[in-house]
């Protein structure tokens, strides 16, 4: 609406610049008249350099002749000259130019060319501007100028890994992971995650980096399926058949039947027992459980919106896990850092707040909540 | 909101010239005065309503708002704040921005300040004026609109071209804008004039200051362009030939004839045909420069983006514009009276010399040019036209001209006396003289070119400075008397004298720096020294460091003189990481008029660097010369005598009882 | 003089000054400018020794090498035929192998081209409208979008 005021007020504007000069004549000197005092003035600039000894006598006696002739010259003209005139239908037609033609031409054509609707999006109230509306793109610049900020911020690096990995960018995300480890001490997702980041950055082929990532998060905690799952993998592509084979069937003693990559476990096994000695390139990642180079290629073609999907997931999604289930002490924590980090401090402290309602009656997992909001700075009631 | 406000400010403004385009004309052929007195107010309309839309974009690019298409492609929200705001002109749309606002504040000071013009001179000007304005409008508004949106903007843009991405940028394009688009309103008074039939000596009186003032932007701009390529692209060299920099530098020399044969007809009526066909081919070049820049039919360091549509439409505004007013002009010139006669050795003669030669020059720019792009078209041979070309046809025009300056301003009009003029520039032919004969003496017989070129900046000199003190004739009249008449000499006088010693300055400065300049290219690791003149320059080393948005290596470099330290300079190769994009950052060492000059090559990665090390006597002299005739311009301009004109309706009874019978 | 001597005057000089810029606008485009060159046309014509032309094509992968003194050498590409080329100087800050490239010089006696000059525009995406024609004259262009 501001915006239409506005534009009224400028259009009016601009048809009286043209009105007011029509609205009474002007009394004005004779064209004509102009022309005689230059020459008038040449006159006497001639008269000044004669004195000054810049010309001889002769040259200005000359000078003088010619100009007195066009001084004579213009004073004629002026004569000839009819008086002015103003007619009124050339000032109609003029007033008629200024109030419709202008805001009709004006506001068409704006309306073909203009986008009226859309708001200005200044970088900073973007990045400002409340969560929910944020979209994915202003979340990760979010966290990246945080970073870029403040680069030692491990819980940064951890809470933009797993994006960067819905985002389809496995190098960047594998970097996230590494950064945090670096900072944050070794944690054995975050050994699995980097494991696999490196895995799909490469199209699925487990490099050395990735498997001592493997190796690590597996020495850190045995339980886990999927790092041995990938450990598994990486000794069938290495072409060693028989500690592969070994491998899987460790893995797949005792294992859950309904889980999803036991059926692609039996498959690499049965190939191996089948066929071996495998070939030298090792049987091709066919269907780790993980998510393979096309389920990242398949993100990186996301919509916009389907990725946006995709980050809600991290942080309000957490959030709604959270209200149903009540929340264990881990996911309290990580949903206060996802809010912190991404700056949104409002959020992390009712977050806080809603923990310390829900886990009162658990107060070894409330303290634990506690202690990382206020190694974030938050104070709790 | 604001965003939307500022785009129809600009489509307002459009339909406003195109009002413009018609009312007052309409009534200065109909000597309707109230039609006529709409010209100044509507044109002062059309300035706030664009400066509106460019404020806004400038907001925009300050805000860094993605959500403008303009800004996504040429800003970076990392970017240092200074270039943000020149961000807004460094980009095709920007510009054509600029451009317009410039058109339009021409106008707007015509309204203001043309108080003594006739009314519908002013009026016919104006609107011409808003016919070349409305072409422009168009074409942005058609093809390049910078008010375009995006719905859902990305979070980060571009960047702008970081080779623009400096302090030369901030000053460079608009002064040479408004040299450039001043030229416009020249160019609609010579059309306004041949639409009303008044090409006498008053209307090039009128002119004059136009004139001076398009003229003196379009020499800094081109200073300023040239010392910007000097130091930001680290090659050490100042001009070219390049034919984006050929692109301005016609308009500047058809402009400089066109400001000489100006004063032919303001004086005695002469020259009338040619100095309107001057006036409208000096707005064509610049109109010819634009469509080369922005049509993407050359490629050079400064052309932008390009899109044929673009190029077609800016054809098609160039036929129109150029060949109207030359239709124009083919059916009025013939009834242009005939002005005053002259000898061939006179003041008006010496005139007619400098445009042709200057138009020759013109011409042989023009042509070295064009050749490549007509040649490649008709035979798709592919040629370079380059500095060899230019030297061998520009240098040997501008040396008949350049010795032709002193004699100019001392002969008399009409009929001179040559042998008279030469008397009175005696004192400047001998010290030319003596100064080639020093130089001989200094270097001996090895460079003969160079000891005549200084001669020859020295007689342009020397000539000024003795024009002056003839004309107020210091040595007959004594010291006392001669510094009053010193400041009673008109502006004009002043002007003519300091431009052309300026024109001296700058060829000293050319010929020095072209053949005495030193040059070494060595590969150098810490500690290494070169020598260059007088000068050891150690290298001590490089080393990263990180810029708001680039990284560069700094290498650090002591100059050294007779053992003495006298600078340390850190010039530097940057790497801008959104654009992926490697520059080199001189490093300078200004000592009197002269230069040392360091650029980065190749890191060759043991710690050793490619360095390029120049010594550049009295260079810093081509930039200051032109400084000088800027000012010339700006001294010319203030003679008292350019506001002569219309007297003011009240004073209008008075007068007419007292126009004496002459 | 008369008024019909003093025109005469007027236009015979200005018919000198203009045959003289004719003149030497003509013997400079005869003389001084620098035909465009690619490696193809190079092998192909016998070019009279020290005749300026500009080589234009691709500098060849892996064949940059740097020696003291500024100097490097490589070689430059049409992707049929291959000219090595010798350059003491500053390269362009956008020099890559495999970049498009124009250089300057003259091709000496043993079918080394030595540059006085080296242009690589300063801008990512550039190849040089020379480059871009003969490469495509010879069927190796693909990438319009990215040149333009």
């Amino acid at each position: 609406m501001m915006l239409w005021i506005l534009i009224a007020v400028l259009t009016a504007g601009a048809a009286l610049a043209v009105l007011i000069p029509l609205r009474r004549p002007v009394e004005h000197a004779s064209d004509r008249r102009a022309d005689q005092a230059v020459y008038k003035e040449q006159l006497a600039a001639i008269d000044a350099e004669l004195k000054r000894g810049l010309i001889d006598a002769e040259a200005a006696e000359a000078a003088r002749t010619e100009t007195a002739r066009r001084l004579l010259a213009a004073a004629e003209a002026e004569k000839e000259t009819t008086a002015v005139s103003s007619s009124r239908y050339r000032v109609r037609a003029a007033q008629l130019l200024a109030i419709c033609f202008t805001p009709v031409a004006a506001l068409g054509l704006y309306m073909v060319l203009g986008s009226p609707d859309l708001p200005d999006q200044p970088l900073a109230g973007r990045l400002n501007a409340p969560m929910e509306n944020q979209s994915v793109d202003v979340l990760v610049a979010q966290v990246e100028r945080h970073l870029a900020d403040n680069p030692e911020d491990g819980q940064g690096w951890a809470v933009i890994a797993p994006v960067y990995m819905s985002m389809g960018q496995p190098l960047r995300s594998a970097q996230a992971y590494a950064n945090a480890l670096r900072l944050l001490g070794p944690n054995a997702e975050w050994f699995t995650e980097l494991g696999e980041a490196l895995t799909v950055a490469n199209e699925g082929m487990i490099t050395s980096d990735a498997r001592s990532a493997f190796e690590q998060a597996v020495e850190l905690d045995s339980a886990p399926v999927k790092p041995r799952f990938f450990l598994a993998l990486a000794l069938s592509q290495e072409g060693k058949a028989e500690a592969a084979a070994e491998a899987w069937t460790s893995l797949l003693d005792g294992a859950d039947e309904r889980a999803a990559w036991v059926p692609v476990a039996r498959a690499e096994l049965a190939k191996l027992r089948g066929e071996a000695p495998p070939s030298e390139t090792g049987p091709a990642v066919e269907q780790p459980a993980g998510p393979t180079a096309e389920d990242v290629a398949a993100a990186g073609e996301m919509m916009p919106d389907e990725r946006e999907v995709m980050i809600r997931s991290m942080v309000s999604g957490l959030a709604a896990r959270i209200d149903q289930n009540g929340g264990s002490e881990a996911e309290w924590s990580q949903l206060i850092r996802s809010y912190m980090v991404l700056g949104d401090q409002g959020k992390a402290e009712a977050t806080l707040k809603s923990a310390e309602e829900a886990l009162a009656n658990n107060p070894d997992a409330l303290s634990g909540v506690r202690n990382t909001a206020s190694k974030l700075g938050l104070t709790g009631s | 909101m604001v965003i939307e406000f500022g785009h129809f400010a600009l489509v307002l403004a459009f339909i406003l010239t195109l009002v413009q385009s018609v009312v007052p004309i309409w009534g200065a052929l109909t000597g309707d005065t109230r039609l006529m007195a709409t010209a100044s107010p509507v044109a002062q309309a059309q300035f706030i309503l664009v400066l509106v839309s460019f404020i806004v974009l400038t907001g925009a690019y300050l805000n860094s708002d993605f959500s403008v298409v303009n800004v996504w492609e040429n800003s970076h929200s990392a970017k240092p704040l200074l270039y943000k705001f020149t961000g807004v002109w460094g980009n095709h749309e920007g510009s054509m921005l600029l451009w317009v606002l410039i058109l339009v504040f021409f106008s707007a000071l015509v309204g203001l300040f043309g108080g003594n013009l006739p009314a519908d001179l002013r009026a016919t000007t104006l609107s011409v004026q808003s016919w070349v304005t409305a072409g422009f409008v168009l074409f942005i508004l058609a093809t390049s609109n910078p008010f375009n949106r995006i719905p859902n903007p990305p979070i980060e843009g571009n960047d702008l071209n970081p080779i623009l991405q400096d302090i030369g940028l901030a000053i460079h394009p608009p002064l040479l804008y408004v040299g450039y688009v001043g030229f416009s309103i020249v160019f609609s008074f010579a059309v306004a004039a041949l639409i009303l039939g008044r090409t006498d000596a008053a209307w090039a009186r009128w002119v004059r200051p136009w004139t001076l003032l398009a003229w003196c932007f379009l020499t800094l701009g081109i200073a300023m362009g040239s010392y910007w390529a000097y130091y930001e692209l680290g090659w050490g060299g100042w001009w070219f030939w390049d034919p984006v920099e050929n692109a301005s530098f016609m308009p500047w020399l058809a402009g400089t004839a066109l400001l000489h044969s100006a004063i032919v007809m303001e004086k005695r009526e002469a020259l009338k045909v040619w100095t309107v066909l001057l006036a409208i081919s000096t707005f064509s070049l610049s109109l010819l420069g634009a469509f080369l820049v922005r049509s993407g039919v050359l490629t050079s360091v400064h052309a932008f983006a390009t899109d044929p549509a673009r190029g077609v439409f800016i054809l098609v505004l160039l036929c129109i514009f150029i060949g109207g007013s030359l239709a124009l002009y083919a059916w009025r010139a013939p009834m242009l009276k005939q002005g005053g006669l002259f000898a061939p050795i006179s003041r008006e003669g010496g005139l007619v010399l400098n445009n042709l030669f200057l138009t020759a020059a013109t011409a042989a720019v023009l042509v070295g040019t064009l050749y490549p792009l007509v040649l490649d078209a008709l035979t798709g041979e592919k040629i370079s036209v380059g500095e060899p070309f230019f030297n061998l046809t520009f240098g040997p025009l501008m040396v008949p001209l350049l010795m032709a300056v002193p004699f100019g301003p001392v002969l008399s009009w009409k009929r001179g006396d040559l042998l008279a003029a030469t008397q009175r520039l005696y004192v400047a032919l001998g010290l030319a003289l003596l100064v080639v004969l020093f130089t001989f003496w200094l270097w001996g017989m090895e460079r003969v070119l160079a000891p005549l070129g200084i001669g020859l900046a020295v007689w342009v000199m020397a000539g000024a400075v003795s024009e002056i003190v003839t004309r107020v004739k210091f040595f007959e009249i004594g010291l006392k008397r001669g510094f009053s008449r010193l400041a009673g000499l008109p502006g004009s006088a002043w002007g003519t004298a300091v431009a052309h010693f300026g024109v001296g300055v700058t060829v000293l400065g050319i010929v020095t720096a072209t053949a005495f300049e030193y040059e070494r290219i060595e590969t150098m690791r810490a500690g290494d020294t070169v020598t260059v003149s007088d000068y050891q320059v150690t290298f001590d080393g490089a080393a990263p460091r990180r810029g708001p948005n680039y990284t560069e290596d700094v290498g650090h470099f002591t100059i050294r003189k007779g053992g003495v330290t006298v600078a340390e300079l850190d010039p530097s190769k940057r790497f801008y990481t959104a654009r992926q994009m490697p520059t080199t950052e001189a490093g300078i060492y200004t000592t009197g008029f002269s230069q040392v000059y360091l650029s980065l090559g190749e890191s060759r990665g043991d710690g050793a660097m490619d360095v390029r090390v120049y010594f550049k006597p009295l260079i810093t002299l081509i930039w200051i010369g032109c400084v000088i005739m800027a000012i010339g311009a700006v001294l010319s301009m203030a003679d008292r005598r350019l506001r002569v004109g219309a007297p003011k309706p009240a004073a209008k009874r008075r007068r007419t009882s007292a126009v004496p019978a002459e | 003089m008369t008024r019909k001597q003093r025109r005469l005057t007027l236009i015979g000089s200005a018919g000198a000054v203009l045959a003289v810029a004719l003149g030497l606008i003509l013997f400079a485009l005869s003389d001084q400018i620098v035909f465009f060159q690619s490696p193809t046309d190079i092998t192909q014509n016998e070019l009279p020794a020290g005749q300026r032309i500009r080589l234009g094509g691709l500098v060849e992968e892996g064949s940059v090498v740097r020696s003291d003194d500024a100097k490097v050498s490589f070689r430059v590409t049409d992707m049929e035929n291959v000219i090595p080329v010798t350059y003491k100087g500053i390269l362009p800050d956008l020099f890559r192998e495999g970049q498009g490239i124009v250089t300057e010089g003259v091709v000496n006696a043993n079918g080394v081209f030595v540059a006085d000059t080296v242009l690589a525009k300063h801008d990512e995406n550039y190849m040089p409208k020379e480059v871009t024609e003969a490469l495509k004259d010879k069927g190796h262009w693909q990438g319009d979008e990215a040149a333009q």
